[in-house]
């Protein structure tokens, strides 16, 4: 009874899509040549757009979580399970960064299901982990474009597995995207090099960047740890204090997904600014213009979040 | 009305399975605790768990599920095991015994949390151990003998609910006795003591597979609110396990709908319709409602604010 009248509603919102989709199948040509396009479900943006750039039209991605979402602790929708379930592959990011859904997966995977973790096939001695514990790779590797472009090879796999017919075009647009993707790295290392090495210090609320600092030259204080869980220890905000005004940091940054509670008393007890908010586990919404990038895209998100640093810094 | 059944009913229909499930082995665990003044033991464990899986993490290097799940089971005996000893060799009681022991075991593993957060490593219960009912049907099934017969976690659930019920229709008596009359039962030659850690024990295991099934929402509400809305409708014992089963199904097929009408969470959206059925039952239950207490009030005139009820304890 609860929900004959959102049904209802639904399908009368939907009537116009559903005529207009009824006109345009009677001329032909108008869709991909085999009719249907490849349902492929992916869990963060990040995840998403690097599938669309791969998948192109022939592929319609639904990503699940939205922006501003923490994957670590993501809490699915009651119709999360039927949008998983009528994909005809699924994609997400790996390494525990969705946490017990990554579990649901890799089980999804094992018994034979098109689920794919799409850092699977990163070069493995690239991945950062914690001295004491081997194997329990960082998962925030997007911050290095290089290393993120290390995930095509296996999307385009995945979607010619699915799909073999797109198989030429899904290599065409991945050596395209990768090429893009080769740009924007280039293009960061150029950014990053406007900053004198010294300068090069980037202190936010959590660990999200050691592959971005790495890449591109920036010694990287987190003061909460990976996770987004734990809190900040008094010590460790202590320490992070002595440290900015020891090495005269101008600007510190907050993220979308963490709360700025910790960094903005770090910035009061330091005299650092708060140099602008940075995405980390999520990307914008679609379409969202900040500092005149498109934040909705990963490249338009990796070049405000560079750009902002950069600026604060200098 | 059928809008989750007409396209995925295979899905939801193991999201429902699993619903009731957990709010029968919850449900009727929850019926012995609230007579035993112990409706927030799930609620402790929820947080004392958290020293087990960092435990259960040094010992095996490993975050996957049977470790934690082992871990999260070894918490959970220690701090019922705490409660109780807590209670009986001091004169606190059973409610502040119960925050003693978890507060305490909670932050033991937040410390411990800390001391090996400094390899940048991530442990915490929300994300290691505690399940999600929506996923469930994307779990690939079991087989036996090729036939695939459904998701792990519904058959594990399904084999702790059996167990609970088992458990309690055969220590049907002994349980009834102990829970009112501790004393009672000793001179009956009953042993109050090993039914109440056999309880507690029985409990542990619930409470933490309920956990890596549905995640601790949905647990921590069913322990109590069937229990309650039971209480609210009679005052005997199989009367009330019979209501806690039909609580269950009804929270649990209403809650499924709900979610997939908001497109919310399930387990939250459960929980929502259970407490809606307690919320009924006390306004409209037969013996007490208080809908009837109104009425009465209004009609002769005399008020009846020096009833309290004693919840859950008027048998």
């Amino acid at each position: 009874m609860l929900s004959i009248l959102p049904s209802a509603r639904r399908i009368l919102r939907k009537l116009p899509l559903i005529l207009a989709a009824g006109l345009l199948s009677v001329g032909p040509g108008l869709f991909a040549a085999d009719g249907k396009k490849i349902k492929a479900a992916a869990t963060t943006g990040m995840v998403a757009d690097l599938v669309r750039q791969v998948g192109g039209d022939r592929v319609e991605v639904d990503q699940l979580m939205g922006p501003g979402v923490d994957p670590h602790l993501y809490k699915p929708a009651a119709t999360d399970v039927t949008r998983l379930a009528r994909a005809d592959v699924i994609f997400y990011s790996g390494l525990m960064l969705e946490g017990r859904m990554g579990d649901v997966f890799a089980k999804m995977a094992r018994s034979g299901k098109k689920v794919y973790p799409i850092t699977e096939n990163v070069t493995k001695s690239r991945l950062l982990e914690p001295p004491e514990f081997e194997g329990h790779y960082d998962p925030h590797l997007w911050f290095d474009v290089s290393m993120w472009a290390e995930c095509l090879p296996t999307i385009i796999t995945a979607l010619s597995d699915a799909d073999p017919a797109g198989k030429a075009a899904y290599e065409k647009s991945g050596a395209a995207a990768k090429a893009r993707m080769t740009a924007l790295h280039e293009w960061c290392l150029a950014e990053a090099a406007k900053l004198p090495a010294e300068k090069r210090i980037l202190v936010t609320s959590h660990d999200a960047y050691n592959y971005f600092g790495r890449a591109y030259g920036f010694k990287v204080v987190g003061i909460q740890g990976v996770s987004t869980v734990t809190e900040a220890g008094l010590s460790d905000i202590a320490k992070t204090v002595d440290f900015i005004k020891e090495k005269k940091v101008k600007a510190i940054f907050v993220e979308t997904s963490v709360s700025p509670a910790t960094i903005e008393r770090v910035s009061k007890d330091s005299g650092a600014t708060v140099g602008g908010e940075l995405f980390s586990d999520a990307m914008g919404a679609p379409g969202e213009i900040k500092g005149g990038h498109d934040v909705g895209t990963y490249e338009g998100m990796v070049k405000y979040n560079l750009s902002t640093i950069v600026g604060a810094l200098q | 009305m059928i809008e989750p059944w007409a396209e995925s009913g295979a899905l939801y229909g193991w999201i429902l399975a699993m619903g009731i499930l957990v709010g029968v082995s919850c449900g009727l665990v929850g019926n012995y605790l609230l007579l035993r003044r112990m409706a927030l033991v799930g609620d402790a464990i929820s947080h004392s768990v958290l020293p087990g899986l960092v435990v259960a993490f040094m010992l095996t290097h490993s975050r996957n599920i049977p470790a934690m799940f082992a871990g999260a089971l070894v918490a959970g005996l220690i701090t019922v095991g705490l409660i109780e000893f807590i209670h009986k060799k001091s004169r606190v009681k059973p409610d502040a015994a119960i925050c003693i022991a978890f507060t305490t075991l909670f932050a033991l593993g937040v410390v411990m949390t800390s001391l090996i957060d400094k390899g940048g490593l991530h442990i915490d219960a929300e994300c290691i151990l505690y399940g999600e009912i929506a996923f469930v049907p994307l779990e690939p099934p079991v087989e036996w003998f090729g036939i695939a017969i459904g998701p792990q976690p519904v058959l594990l659930m399904a084999g702790v609910a059996l167990a609970v019920v088992g458990l309690s229709v055969v220590f049907y008596k002994e349980l009834l006795v102990s829970s009112f009359d501790p004393g009672l039962t000793t001179s009956l030659g009953f042993n109050a003591a090993a039914l109440h850690y056999g309880l507690m024990a029985v409990l542990s295991v619930v409470v933490v597979s309920a956990f890596e099934a549905v995640g601790a929402v949905m647990v921590v509400a069913m322990l109590i609110i069937p229990g309650m809305t039971a209480a609210q409708l009679s005052s005997r014992l199989p009367v009330r396990h019979g209501l806690v089963v039909v609580h269950s199904g009804i929270s649990s097929l209403a809650g499924l709908h709900l979610s997939v009408w908001l497109n919310c969470s399930t387990a939250g959206a459960m929980v929502v319709m259970g407490a809606l059925l307690f919320v009924l039952a006390w306004l409209f239950s037969p013996s007490d409602g208080l809908v009837w207490r109104w009425r009465r009030r209004g009609s002769d005139g005399s008020g009846e604010e020096g009833t309290v009820a004693s919840p859950g304890g008027k048998v």
